[in-house]
């Protein structure tokens, strides 16, 4: 698990923020599955170099969001049902974050709802080709 | 665990002050990154926390309580410059702590001096800058103390090294120690501290988490029609806290909600409208810089 998560402290992005990006991809990915532990709040901000607060912050949120839950004493789990917790809906999550960061790139060009549009038609016939 | 609360702090040398009007709140069992350029005020600061200078005015109360001998105990510092006896062995310095402190853990001391690879039978006056601050940083880490005030404990140190004594912050840090430190590596601060604050001139300019200062404060940056575009309906917004123009290109700095003042900026005609992040580095500098003087500057008396 530790070897996942990578964070680089030295962007504008908030390094709790990245942690949990992180998390949410390794469960849309398979990563990380149902059940599995992850490392401790002590143990993750060792192993990142990073305040163990800001790992504390990055798990509660985790939990609130019902991807991990955290049994007192025994540690945090990734969650093994619900369905905020299934590969697929993390992958959504994963999928939404990284739509809005381009779009918010192309609403700053000005183009027309109906001209993004059909960039994005054109962009998914590319990307998809097997489900024309 | 120990809440260190410094109000209207003052301390000046000569005529001048180094301190001026300083308030901090430091939550127990944080790490707290202290920022400034040379002669901000850090380690006059630290220096009046310790007891080591007294201050012209102010308080600083430990949990509620002024410094008493008693808290002294509990406080473990590593100063900026080497306070080590040159003809001294570096073992003998570790049997004079302990004489010194009841709580200090001479054996650990021993343990961090060697992945330091420190050799404790050497004299002082035979160690390189980072292998002083290391005798220092062990004695220090060594302490059990509640507080932890370390003025550029990586100074002269290697990557490997700097790396190691962050290790030990956040060690201390996850036991429920609090932890001071100040670092012109922004990049550690960035990475050890929870919260930080930023001095300039004797006083705080900035104070926050980390994590939310980054998250508020962007860039937002956008090209105008021409050059002597009004943007006066949009740079009163208290939001913002600096507004720099060359040419058609705006530049605004703003303390939180960027997509709405990015929104704001694309309604009033403005292109290519975008926000950019600010990792701690900018973060500093715009705290501590005056606008480029360069530019037309409109609204920096918002800061921060």
């Amino acid at each position: 698990m530790p070897a996942v998560l990578t964070v680089d402290p030295r962007s504008g992005v908030p390094i709790y923020l990245q942690i949990i990006e992180q998390v949410k991809r390794s469960v849309a990915l398979g990563v990380l599955q149902a059940g599995e532990q992850l490392p401790t709040v002590k143990q993750l901000a060792l192993d990142l170099t990073v305040n163990p607060n800001t790992v504390a912050r990055a798990y509660r949120e985790l939990e609130r969001d019902e991807i991990i839950e955290t049994a007192p004493g025994r540690g945090s789990f990734v969650r093994s049902n619900g369905s905020a917790t299934s590969p697929k809906s993390a992958a959504v999550d994963v999928a939404r974050d990284a739509l809005d960061a381009a779009l918010r790139e192309v609403k700053s060009v000005g183009l027309s709802r109906a001209e993004v549009r059909d960039l994005i038609d054109a962009a998914v016939d590319r990307w998809f080709p097997e489900e024309r | 665990m120990s809440t260190i609360q410094i109000s209207h702090l003052r301390k000046a040398y000569g005529g001048s002050a180094a301190v001026d009007d300083l308030s901090l709140e430091i939550p127990a069992g944080s790490v707290f990154g202290l920022l400034g350029p040379n002669g901000a005020g850090k380690t006059t600061t630290f220096k009046c926390m310790l007891g080591l200078a007294r201050s012209d005015g102010g308080a600083i109360l430990y949990d509620g309580k002024p410094l008493v001998p008693a808290t002294f105990e509990r406080i473990a510092y590593v100063p900026e410059r080497s306070v080590l006896y040159d003809w001294m062995t570096v073992a003998e310095h570790v049997e004079m702590i302990r004489r010194a402190f009841a709580s200090f853990v001479p054996a650990r001391a021993l343990e961090l001096l060697a992945q330091f690879n420190v050799d404790p039978r050497k004299r002082a006056r035979a160690l390189s800058k980072g292998m002083r601050t290391a005798v220092m940083v062990a004695i220090a880490f060594a302490r059990n103390a509640d507080v932890l005030i370390l003025d550029e404990p990586t100074s002269g140190l290697d990557p490997v090294n700097q790396r190691h004594v962050l290790s030990l912050i956040i060690n201390e840090a996850a036991r429920g120690c609090s932890v001071v430190f100040s670092s012109h590596q922004i990049g550690q601060v960035e990475r050890a501290a929870e919260q930080i604050a930023i001095l300039d001139h004797g006083r705080c300019v900035l104070q926050g988490l980390v994590d939310d200062l980054k998250a508020d404060r962007k860039i937002v940056e956008g090209i105008l029609p021409d050059s002597s575009f009004s943007l006066n309906g949009i740079v009163s917004d208290p939001r913002i806290a600096r507004v720099d123009r060359v040419e058609r290109i705006v530049r605004l700095l703003v303390l939180r909600d960027a997509d709405d003042i990015a929104a704001k900026l694309s309604a009033a005609g403005a292109a290519g409208v975008r926000t950019v992040d600010l990792n701690l580095e900018d973060i500093f500098l715009y705290a501590v810089s005056p606008a480029d003087a360069t530019a037309d500057v409109v609204a920096a008396e918002n800061l921060p």
